[in-house]
């Protein structure tokens, strides 16, 4: 019973993430896009919470549907040239990234399908801790390399977007 | 049937494929980002599927995924700030036409 309740919300889950992905790239308007994508961060938040990965999945759902859809729909905002919903058209070379993308699964299915995978598994009891402990402890040196990476970002997004003189 | 390390990769190279797509095709440099950011979290949930379903004994493929969350949101925050200098400098966001560095 319990596997089937988990299989089943896998693949709810899986057609939810795939669903208002392809409504991001398919939609008209670019705002429904940035709508879409914020469901499709849930969905992918849910599936690190099925995955037991419960801190990422809190993690996804601040930084990804909460931060980066505000961030892009402010991008949408202040990018908007003509009146009306603001357009998301396609460039010329629709077919050319269509036989890409098919090339790609192709490649990715006969991969994923032949490689043999080690059986096996590892569910931590409390990430937030193990990861607080690895975090802090053999992987200071990313840490503190993403800190100074989070900063040069901060300097930059400023001085971007305010100019050279005004900053 | 159990759901394993294959359908999460499966699932993480269908939605790769989608927002390479985006990326590919789209005329609009948000909508480039979209894609962008949704192969980010294709990646992202490869690296969890493999920490949950492979043998290993602690969680480095989540902190990698930590990681990998924080450059994809500075990342994002930079790409918005340079499509708003874009417009304020050129007044288009189309990429088929920021082509200055075309030889």
């Amino acid at each position: 019973m319990n596997e089937l309740l988990s299989t089943l919300v896998f693949y709810a889950v899986a057609v939810v993430i795939l669903a208002t992905a392809l409504g991001v790239v398919m939609s008209k308007n670019l705002v429904h896009s940035a709508l879409l994508m914020t469901a499709c961060f849930i969905g992918v938040g849910v599936l690190f919470i099925w995955l037991n990965a419960d801190f990422l999945g809190a993690m996804e759902f601040m930084l990804y549907s909460g931060g980066v859809a505000i961030l892009v729909v402010m991008g949408v905002m202040l990018t908007k040239r003509e009146a009306g919903p603001p357009g998301n058209p396609f460039n010329g070379r629709k077919l050319t990234a269509l036989g890409m993308v098919i090339l790609f699964m192709l490649v990715m299915c006969t991969v994923v399908v032949s490689t043999p995978i080690p059986t096996g598994g590892f569910v931590s009891p409390d990430t937030v801790s193990d990861l607080a402990d690895m975090m802090l402890n053999r992987y200071i040196l990313p840490f503190e390399i993403a800190a100074t990476l989070l900063l040069a970002a901060l300097l930059g997004a400023i001085i971007l977007a305010k100019g050279d003189g005004e900053a | 049937m159990t759901i394993g390390l294959n359908h999460c990769l499966l699932l993480a190279a269908m939605l790769f494929a989608i927002g390479l797509y985006g990326v590919l095709s789209k005329r609009n440099i948000i909508a480039v980002l979209m894609g962008v950011e949704l192969m980010l979290n294709a990646v992202n949930i490869n690296f969890v599927a493999f920490n949950r379903f492979t043998p290993v004994s602690d969680l480095t493929g989540q902190l990698m995924t930590v990681f990998a969350i924080t450059v994809g949101v500075a990342e994002v925050a930079i790409g918005v700030a340079l499509a708003y200098r874009i417009y304020n400098d050129r007044n288009t966001i189309n990429v088929d036409e920021l082509d200055n560095m075309k030889g």
